[in-house]
Formats: structure tokens, sequence, C-alpha cells
């Protein structure tokens, strides 16, 4: 797989404040890459330097091989001609032009013949299911019609780059849900390499090959989502990625974790261990109910319950404090009832300090 | 505790509303009635009725009416290309020091179009002008500029009237969000494209609206054409009004009739701006303010800069100093071999008692305007947007009027109303306080509202439910969460009264002098060099209360951003 | 009926009250260089004073500032507008019941007559009018009185015209050479009005049709006009008031003044005090002063204007009017009429209708 993006030690700052702070990674050719974090973390600014919309302080970005920014060679390309497209978190329809014009612009700033602009926009529209509406001013469009015609004008021109900066998050929550399925879709059959910019971690596990997870300016952790997932390498992808429980202790010896509260832990290390870890990370997920031989196993009593449909969520009283549990909706328990809960060796997962 | 179990919220939305409505419309009837005469002009009530007096305007002011219309297009023309290129510049791109830019762009107001009238007088009058001078020095044949003419006065009406293109247009440039143009420049358009296809077409409403305003105020204005117009032999209908109210016999006929024909057409085009508006067929642009992401201009922004500081050479540092240095001349030679320095010029118009007097008045009135006036205003703009009384929208109609009439034709309505009411207070400052007050309505009612609307209906309510009176309720809750608002609006008021010209210029008396008018009849009988004294005078006095204004206030001021 | 009875009653008043004014005081009281009949005590504890008039601010806060060092426990204002204006605004203001001024100056004879008409001035008959020829005073005297003469006739920048370049006679400003570079006064001024009057006649009905073709430029007061020859923005006043020139030669600019053979228009500057003025005892005060010599000499230092007194002498630098050849309008009533019609013909000449 050949590099299409490379990004190394960016650096952005907005005068006293640092807002990315020394990030690098690399997007392969066809590859979708999210960039995952809380707000003010400077992923929607990483994507934006990308972009060339904005001037980075420092490190370098390029495309293709080709600088777009250097720091060191005092190179920025701009944001016209790095060949790259993007669907904006607001979509940036233009409410002055048909639905057909929207689509076409990049098509006739680059000046292909008047067919070659037909066929396109109606490709691109015919992909996103809105060829019926390409007479349609924009103005007179819903959230999720423009959400549409803003992808649909990102992809028209062929680009091999698509940014998204979180082009869902104003979507209601079923219409979220249908776009993310037809995004991947998309980026299936088009072969376009994206960064994708989100702050919802269900998202960009749905719909990523990789996912960066980043926090104040700095990167945490890269990984394929199963690997974000099961593997956190701290408290704060544990944390933000998923519902995990974090126990307190320290590292006994080779695989061993003390818990507070006595309890003796078998954990696995996605890194070498320095022995000075104080936290391991058990997703609520893969905590079962039953005891089963061979894992961690723990005793306590179910202090609440509560019902959420897709899942119920146990609080569990135990000596190491209180767990949470999310099972299927099956075999409900009720509250004040002694239950052990055991978790494999491989879900409990040694948390870097 | 039980505080009102009176209501009274209807009558005093009565009271104010019969207040407005004495004010606003009353000096228009007796102007229609006045326009209408055409017995003897002095007769009160008019004799005879008929339409003499609007036949004679076309037959025998046709040139004042297309100098009127051909210097307005020229000066709007203006205005909006000045106005959209440098609220352009400082809303959209990164050029530096983008703020305090914004900020001197703000001055040519502060200087006022007198004063912009007399500098340029100076700068380029035909021989002796500065620039003709220096041309003439450098072995130019002839003139290069000349003040004196259609353009020259567009120019100054343009530069120190047109300043509101500037602030119409970069508030609806402001409420567009960034991400349209950008979209725009990841798709590959240049900036030059993405200007042209994405950020005109979307401001232009803005634009439009900026467009009606500018050729409104310049369809009034008069005091570049007095200064300017008279000596070039170019007549406005504003001038021609000033000239036959002030001429024996006086022919009020014709001002009435020609005031009024000049109200019809700002009325017509302000009623077209807002049914287009109304109609919304491409208004899009949000309110949300958006955080500004100005596009990086690369070595172009020096040019750009340079464009704004070109703009602010012609409109406040050169004017400020031709005036300075005619200010110190002996007397009106302004040719700059013969300068000869003096300092008898401030002497002289500090010593002038009527002078001070005048500013004091002034001063005076702007504080006491402001004052009352925000009341009445903040209580106006609760009634139209909050009270939810039949017949709001007609006040709000009511309150903007003034707006449609030009400054100077309201003096003359105002004039002829309180010349016969029997009520004395014609040549008093309660007249000017009175007129001040009517003409500053829309502008005041229009700051308050948009801080009105912003705040959150529930706040009122709330007091409403904790069973507070409409009294307790606007004086505890409504009227401190429009401080920052009524602040705002107060300092607008008193810069609008302090350099007032077009009213005040017929209801000015010995005893109720202010600035503006004083300055323009110093520039009739004292000499430029006297007036460029006195003018400078008043510019500093203005900047000077409004430092200590801010300073006082600042604590307020910082809450309101 | 009542109201007619009271109608009639008041006017009774006043006739009696004019009665009793219209001769002169029995003791005169002798001021520092003026005899006066008015209360000084009661002028003083009016406390101020308002004159209108025409002439430039800056002459008139001198003159009105050598009363107050005569009487500094009175506070003289003044307001200043063109002729017509002037005027306009006065009847205005006594319109709306509304008064200010005790004592007006107006340079067109016309007005001041037709104020006259209107019982707008008090009858006062100073002990200084004595020095003043009848013509020179309201008939009978007490209404009205001439302050002093003024004349206009060409003017222009010795640096920029030589001598005998410069134009001799009205009709040598018909030549094109100074096409667009002649100015004049507004149709409101009153001495505009008198060289209109006086030289149509002399010049015939086509001198100012030709005039007009020279397309002159219209100015408030001698103050622009000067002003703008002496920066070279015009080269010829026509109708050039000569206490201007005198003012400005005083401060040195190169103003060359031109007495034409034929004579210069001259009319009055005007002065009376105004009925139910708010400060009457301090506008009966201000007259006497003003009409004595000591008053005359303040107003030819502060304005340059030539004294209707035989026995004050002319301003500093000027020509006496012993010396000059004056055309003043011999029938005031004729001139009253002939004001709108020039007013609207004046207004077509420089412009400012069609």
């Amino acid at each position: 797989m050949t590099t299409r993006i490379e990004v190394a030690d960016l650096v952005v700052r907005y005068g006293e404040q640092t807002a990315v702070n020394g990030v690098s990674f690399s997007v392969g050719r066809g590859e979708h890459v999210t960039l995952l974090g809380p707000s003010g973390c400077g992923k929607t600014t990483t994507l934006r330097s990308i972009a060339g919309l904005e001037q980075p302080t420092g490190g370098s970005i390029s495309i293709d091989g080709q600088a777009m920014f250097d720091a060191g060679a005092r190179k920025n390309v701009p944001a016209e001609q790095r060949g790259v497209s993007m669907v904006f978190q607001s979509y940036a329809v233009w409410p002055h032009m048909t639905v057909f014009d929207n689509v076409a612009y990049g098509l006739r700033v680059r000046k292909q013949s008047g067919p070659e602009i037909r066929a396109a926009v109606e490709r691109a529209l015919d992909l996103v299911q809105m060829r019926a509406l390409a007479d349609r001013p924009a103005s007179k469009l819903s959230g999720g019609q423009q959400q549409r015609v803003a992808l649909a004008r990102a992809i028209a021109f062929s680009p091999t780059v698509v940014l998204f900066d979180e082009p869902l998050s104003n979507l209601d929550a079923k219409l979220r849900a249908e776009m993310r399925v037809e995004l991947r879709e998309l980026q299936r059959r088009l072969d376009i390499t994206s960064v994708y910019v989100t702050h919802d971690q269900e998202e960009a596990l749905a719909i990523s090959d990789r996912v960066i997870v980043m926090n104040v300016g700095v990167i945490e952790q890269i990984g394929t989502p199963e690997q974000i997932y099961n593997s956190p390498r701290n408290r704060f992808v544990a944390d933000f990625v998923g519902s995990a429980n974090i126990l307190k202790g320290r590292v006994m010896g080779a695989g061993t974790f003390a818990a507070e509260g006595g309890t003796v832990l078998k954990f696995t290390a996605p890194h070498a261990p320095t022995g000075q870890e104080t936290e391991v990370a058990v997703r609520t997920a893969y905590i079962d109910l039953v005891g089963r031989e061979g894992d961690n196993q723990l005793t306590g009593h179910v202090r609440q319950r509560m019902f959420h449909g897709d899942f119920v969520q146990y609080i569990v009283e135990c000596a190491c404090g209180r767990l949470i549990v999310r099972r299927p909706p099956t075999n409900l328990l009720e509250e004040g009832a002694p239950v052990m809960l055991s978790f494999s060796a491989s879900h409990t997962v040694l948390l870097q300090s | 505790m039980n505080h009102s179990r009176f209501n009274w919220q209807p009558v005093i939305s009565a009271a104010v509303v019969v207040v407005v409505a004495f004010l606003v419309l009353l000096p228009l009837v007796f102007l229609v009635e006045e326009s209408l005469n055409t017995g003897d002009p002095m007769a009160f009530p008019p004799q005879q009725f008929g339409i003499a007096n609007y036949i004679a305007m076309f037959d025998e002011d046709i040139n004042v009416l297309v100098n009127t219309v051909v210097i307005a297009l020229m000066a709007t023309a203006m205005a909006i290309v000045i106005g959209f290129s440098l609220a352009w510049i400082l809303t959209r791109t990164n050029v530096r020091g983008r703020e305090l830019l914004e900020r001197l762009m703000e001055l040519p107001y502060y200087m006022t179009p007198l004063v912009g009238a007399l500098a340029w007088s100076v700068i380029a009058g035909p021989k002796s002008g500065f620039v003709n001078q220096l041309w003439h020095a450098w072995g130019g044949k002839g003139d290069i500029v000349d003040v004196y003419s259609y353009f020259g006065i567009a120019w100054i009406m343009a530069l120190f009237e047109g300043t509101v293109a500037f602030v119409m247009i970069s508030a609806s440039m402001k409420s567009m969000d960034p991400a349209l143009e950008e979209s725009a420049r990841v798709m590959g358009a240049s900036k030059l494209r993405t200007m042209l296809t994405v950020t005109l077409p979307l401001v232009m409403p803005g634009v439009l609206g900026a467009t009606l305003f500018v050729f409104a105020e310049m369809l009034g204005s008069f005091a570049a054409a007095l200064v300017i117009g008279i000596p070039a032999r170019i007549y406005v209908i504003t001038t021609a009004i000033w000239d036959s109210t002030l001429s024996y016999p006086p022919d009020y006929g014709r001002a009435s009739a020609m005031g009024l024909s000049l109200f019809v057409v700002m009325f017509g085009m302000l009623s077209f701006y807002r049914w287009r508006i109304n109609k919304g067929s491409y208004a899009t642009i949000t309110g949300k303010a958006f955080r500004p992401r100005p596009m990086d201009m690369g070595r172009l922004a020096w040019l750009l800069v340079g464009v704004c500081l070109l703009y602010i050479a012609v409109a406040v540092v050169l004017p400020l100093g031709a005036l300075i240095f005619t200010s110190l001349q002996k007397f009106a030679t302004v040719i700059l071999s013969q300068s000869a320095f003096t300092l008898d010029n401030y002497r002289t118009a500090l010593g002038l008692g009527p002078i001070r007097l005048a500013l004091r008045n002034s001063l005076m009135l702007g504080f006491g305007v402001a004052t009352v006036g925000v009341i009445l205003m903040a209580l106006l703009v609760w009634i139209i947007y909050r009270s939810r009384i039949r017949g709001a929208g007609a006040i709000e109609y009511l309150v903007m009027f003034p707006q449609a009439v030009p400054r100077l034709v309201f003096g003359l309505a105002l004039l002829w109303a309180w010349l016969n009411i029997p009520i004395p207070i014609y040549g008093t400052l309660w007249l000017l306080a009175l007129a001040y007050l009517t003409v500053m309505l829309p502008l005041g009612v229009r700051t308050l509202a948009g801080v009105v609307l912003q705040i959150d209906k529930s706040l009122e309510e709330c007091a409403r439910v904790c069973g507070a009176g409409w009294l307790y309720q606007m004086t505890t809750v409504t009227l401190p969460l429009l401080r920052p608002g009524i602040l705002a609006a107060w300092l607008l008021i008193f810069m609008a009264c302090v350099r007032e010209l077009g009213t005040s210029v017929f209801l000015m008396g010995p005893n109720a002098k202010v600035i503006a008018p004083s300055i323009v009849a110093a520039f009739a009988s004292s000499g430029t060099e006297l007036t460029a004294a006195m003018a400078l005078i008043q510019t500093g006095t203005v900047v000077l209360a409004l430092v200590i204004l801010f300073r006082l206030t600042r604590g307020v001021t910082k809450e309101m951003t | 009926m009542r109201l007619f009875a009271l109608t009639c009653a008041l006017a009774l008043a006043a006739v009696s009250a004019q009665a009793q004014d219209a001769k002169l005081c029995d003791k005169p009281r002798q001021m520092e260089g003026f005899k006066t009949c008015a209360d000084v005590e009661k002028a003083e504890a009016e406390g101020a004073f308002v004159l209108y008039s025409t002439d430039p601010e800056a002459g008139q806060a001198k003159l009105v500032g050598a009363f107050m060092k005569a009487f500094p426990k009175i506070k003289a204002n003044y307001f200043r507008l063109q002729a017509g204006a002037l005027y306009a605004k006065l009847l205005s203001e006594r319109q709306a019941k509304s008064y200010l001024v005790d004592v007006i100056q107006i340079s067109d004879m016309g007005m001041i007559l037709d104020f006259q008409r209107k019982n707008g001035f008090v009858r006062y008959i100073s002990p200084e009018m004595a020095a003043f020829k009848p013509e020179y005073k309201s008939k009978p005297e007490g209404y009205w009185t001439w302050g002093s003469v003024i004349m206009g006739g060409i003017a222009y920048n010795k640096k920029n015209t030589p001598e005998a370049e410069a134009p001799k006679k009205w009709e040598d400003l018909l030549d094109p050479k100074w096409a667009d570079a002649i100015n004049v006064k507004v149709s409101n001024s009153g001495l505009q009005h008198g060289i209109w009057y006086m030289l149509k006649p002399l010049l015939g009905d086509d001198y100012f049709k030709k005039f007009a073709a020279q397309k002159p430029r219209a100015f408030d007061s001698y103050v622009q006009q000067y002003g703008r020859l002496t920066d070279g923005q015009d080269k010829v006043i026509m109708g050039a008031q000569y206490s201007g020139a005198v003012e400005f030669q005083a401060k040195g600019a190169p103003i060359g003044f031109v007495f034409p053979e034929l004579g210069l228009p001259a009319v009055s500057e005007t002065y009376g005090i105004v009925a139910e003025g708010p400060h009457p005892n301090a506008g009966k005060l201000f007259m006497d002063w003003f009409l004595s010599p000591v008053g005359q000499k303040a107003l030819a230092e502060a304005l340059a204007l030539h004294s209707p007194r035989d026995d004050v002498p002319p301003p500093a630098g000027a020509v006496p009017l012993s010396k000059m050849k004056l055309l003043i309008p011999a029938d005031w009533d004729a001139f009253e009429k002939d004001r709108p019609s020039f007013a609207k013909e004046w207004d077509r000449l420089v412009g400012a209708r069609r």
C-alpha cells in the first residue's frame, strides 16, 4: 500500500495557544482514516491543515510525495492547488445556486466540457440518490439533502483525497446511522483516500480502516478499530472509546496485577510493561456474569440495574469497587442478587501510565 | 407586598405611542399643507390651495432635480465600491492589523461631512488647492483636480457619508459561514473566482440594502452640497430648500414641495427594500455569527493593506492635515509658498463667545437627548417587539419613519410646524432637543432592537411568574439586561446629536446655537482659516468626550462584546 | 364683540405708548462719549442684549465686544445671516411668537420699510440721531437709522492681474477673459440688490444678460469673496464691498480696488430697535452708544465701515465718502418692489435656478 498523505511533526499555534503539537501519521492509498477526539483536541485543525485552510507553524505535509506544506522549506501550497476535496460540518452548500451548479462547481473550475460536466454531475448525484432534485435551488433543501449534495459535490470531480469534517454531526441519530452505511459503501466503490474527523467514537469505529485518537493536540493512539477498542493504550483511549472499567492497583510480576481491594488479576499488555503501571482496563461488554475457569473472577452483588433496550447495564459492587457490566437483555438479574464476574486475561489490558 | 395592582402597561404604552406620533407625523402634516399653499407663503393656515408649487418645481427646478439624482448616483456607486472592497479586505482576508484598521475606518464618521468638505476644498480646489499647487510647482499646466464639480461633491459625500456602506456590508460578510468560501477554495477555485462566484452573490442582499440606504442618504445630503456645490453653481434639492427658505421673500411652498418629493423617493426605496428582503427569495445568510477564518492573501496582503491605508489617507490624514495647516494660516491665502503661521485663528475661535456657547449647547443636547432618548426608545422597542399589543407593526413603521425623511426636510417641517403651534419653543434649545429626539428614533430603536431580540423571553416571563408587575419587571429584569445595548445606543445618539446639521440648521436661534450650523455660518462669513480652526476644535472636543465616556464605561462596554 | 373691544383697547394703548416715546426725553444722560435717554440701571439689570446683523461674525464679535467693554454687566450676543435670510428668520420668529432680538441691522432698505409697516420697530429717538441727515433716518425719526453706508466696486488680485489689465469700468467685466473667474454675492444680499437696481438702468437691460454668460459664482459674504480672490480661485469681484477690500488690504492681501467712473452703487446698513425685544432698555442703550462717534468708530475699527456721520473719520486706510461718486437709490419703495424679481433673476444668473 503506497502512502498518499504524509503528515510529519505538524505543529499549529494561534498566538500563545498550541492547537496541534507535533502530530505525525500517514494515510495509505485507498485507506480511510479517522481523527477521533473530544472537541478542542486539534483534529479539525489537523484536517484543515491538510486541506490548506490553516497555516501550520511547523512540520510538513505531503500528498502523493509532493510537499504541500513544509515549514523548513517555507512552502505552503494554496488550498485550490492541492487537488483535495472536502465535506464541511455545516455542508457549506451554496444557497444561491441549484443542486446541479453546486455539484458542477469543481468540474467547471477544472474547465471540463459541458457534456463531461453533465455526466459527472449525474453520476455523483446518482451515488447519493439526489438526481431527481438536480434543478432545485440549494436553499430549498432539508438538512439530509444538503448533506448529500455536499457529498456529491466533494466527489464529483474525482478527487483522490476527500477530507470529511464531522459531516454527520448535524443530522439526527437515525439519519446519521443510515449515512454512515452509505459513506462506507461509497468509499469502497470509489476507491478514494479519505481522512475523516469526528468526536463520535461509534462512528469512528464503524467506518474507518484506521483510527487516530487525539487529545490536547497530540496523538494518543493509532490503530485499527479493533486494536483501539480491544487494546487501548492508555486511560484516555480506554475512557473515550467505548466504555471501560478502570481498575487501580500495581503490577506484581509477569502478567499479574494486584487491584485495590486485594484482588489479583491476570492481564495482557500491548506494550512492554515497565512495572510502574497502576491501571488496567476491562471493557464493560467483555465481563460475563457466569464464572469461567481460567479467567479473572470476582464475586459481588448487583447494586443497580438499568434497562437500555439493546443491552442491560448493571452496576456490580465487588471487592475492587464498583464495576459496570453490560449484557444482552436476556436472563435479567434482580438488584441485590449475588453474582460472579469473570473476564479473560486478554481483555484485561494494562494501561501505560 | 404587591408591586402595582394597577396595570401600568397599557397606560405607558399608549402615552409613548401618542408622543411618538405627535413628534413624527405632525410636522409632516404641516409640511404637506404648506407644499399645497399657493397664496401668501407666510400665511397660516394657507388661504389658497393648489399644486402650483409642484408644477413650478418640475418647470423651473428640473436642473436641480437632475443634479440631485446624478450626484447621489455617483456618490452611491463610489461609496459601495469603497465600502465593499474595505469590508472584504477587513473581514475576509488575513491582512495584518485588521482590528486597528477597522477602528480607523470609523474615523471619517467622527469627522463629519462638513469637516470633510472644508478640508477637500482646501486640498483639491482649483488653482490654489494643495494638489494643484504641487502640480504647478512641478511644472504642470492648468489644474489636475477640481473638487468644485459633480464628481468632487460625490467624492466627498462618498468618503464621509458612505461609511454606512462599509458597516452594513461587513456585517453581512461577518454573518456568512466561512466554510462556504473554503469549500470553493478546496474545490480548486482561485481567491478571485471564490470571491466572484461565492462571496459576491451571497452578500448581494446586504450590498443591495446598503446601496439603497446610501442612495437615500445621499439624496438628503447637505453639507458637501453646501460647501462645495454652491460655489460650483451646482445646486441640489437640499441646497435649493435651504436657499428658498432662508431668503426674502421666503418660498416655503417651493421648499416644502421639494422636501416632499425627496421624501416620496426615499420612502419608496425603503419600502422596496423591505419588500424585497421580506420576500426572501435569496436571503439565506443566517443571523448566526461565525468565527472568522480569513483567507491567507500571501504577498497580496501588502497591496490590500495599502488600499486601506490609502482610504485612511484620503478620508482622515489628508483632510485633517490640510485643515490643521489652514487653521494655522494668517488669512485665507493657502498658497503654500506664501504661508504665514499664526495661532490667531484658535484664539479668535475660542474667543468667539457664541462658538464656545454653541459647543457647550451641542454637548449638553447630546447628553440630554441621548439620556432621555434611550429610555423612550427602550420602551418603544419593548412595545414593538415584546408587548404583543395590536398594531405593533404599525408603531414600528411610525418609529422608522424619520429614516425616510431627509434631515433637512424634517428640520423644515419642524420649523413650519412650530412656527404655527402656539407653544413658544421656537428658537430655544427645547425645540432642538425635540427635533433631535425625533430624528434619532430610528437609529436608537434599531440598535436597541438587536439587543432586545437576543434576550430570552423566558427571563421576563419568569419575573412575571414570580409575581412582579409590569413596571417592576421592566426595571428589575428587562432594562438591566438591556444595559449594554442601551450604552451603545446612548453613545451613537450622543455622537449623532453633536454632529447634527440638517435639522439644526433651520432651528438654531441666537440663544440656541449649536456647533455644526455655527461652523456653516462661520464658513459663510469668517474665511476658511477660522472655520478650519472651529471645525478642528469641534472634532477634538467630540473625540475627547468620547474618550472620557469610553473610559468611564469601560466595564460595561466589555460586557457588550 | 368683547374681542373687538379688547383689540381696540390694546391698539389705543399702543398708540399712546408711541406718542409718549415720540419726542426726545427731557434730560438725556451724559455717558462716556455719548448721551442716552435709556434707563442705564434697568439695562444693566436686564443683563443681556441681542443683535441680528448681516455683518461677518468676527467683525460683529468685535463690535459687541466694544459695547460690552463699556457696559460689562450686559452680555451682548449676536446672530449673523445675509439680509434676506435674516429678515425671513426674523419674521418667522415673530410669527412663532418667539421674541429673541433687541436690535436688528439689515442692509436692504426694502426690508426695513416692510418691517416698519408691520409695526416691527419700537420708536425711540436717540439723542445721537440729531447728527444724522434726515434722509438717513425714518420719517418720523426714531424707527430706524442708517448705521453705515456700504458701496460696491470692482476688486482684483494685484499679484495675478497687473493694474493695466484690471477692469476699469463695469462694462469691462463682460470681457470673455473674466469668464468663470468672477464672483458676486447671493441674491439675499442688500448690497447686491442695490448694485443690480442702480446699474441696470444706467448700463441697459442687456448688461446683466451678458454678465450671466460669464458664469459668476455667488457667495454669502465678502469674506469668502475676497478669500477666493486672495488665493487665486477667482480673478475679479463684481460689486466688491469696499469695506472688505480695506479689511483685507490691512491684513496684507494684495487686493486692488477699482472705483468705476460711472459710480459705486451704495446702500445702507440700517439699524432699529425691535418691538417686544427681550431687553428693551439694553436695546436703547446700545442704539445710543452705537450711533454716537464712540460706537461709529468701534464699527469702523471692527468692520472698516463708513459712518454716515460727518464728524466721524473714515476707517483707517479708506477713501472718505466725500471722495466717492455714490449711486444711492432715491425711491426706496420702488427698490422694495423690485426685490422679488431681482431675487429670481439673480438666482438664475448665478445658477441657483433654471
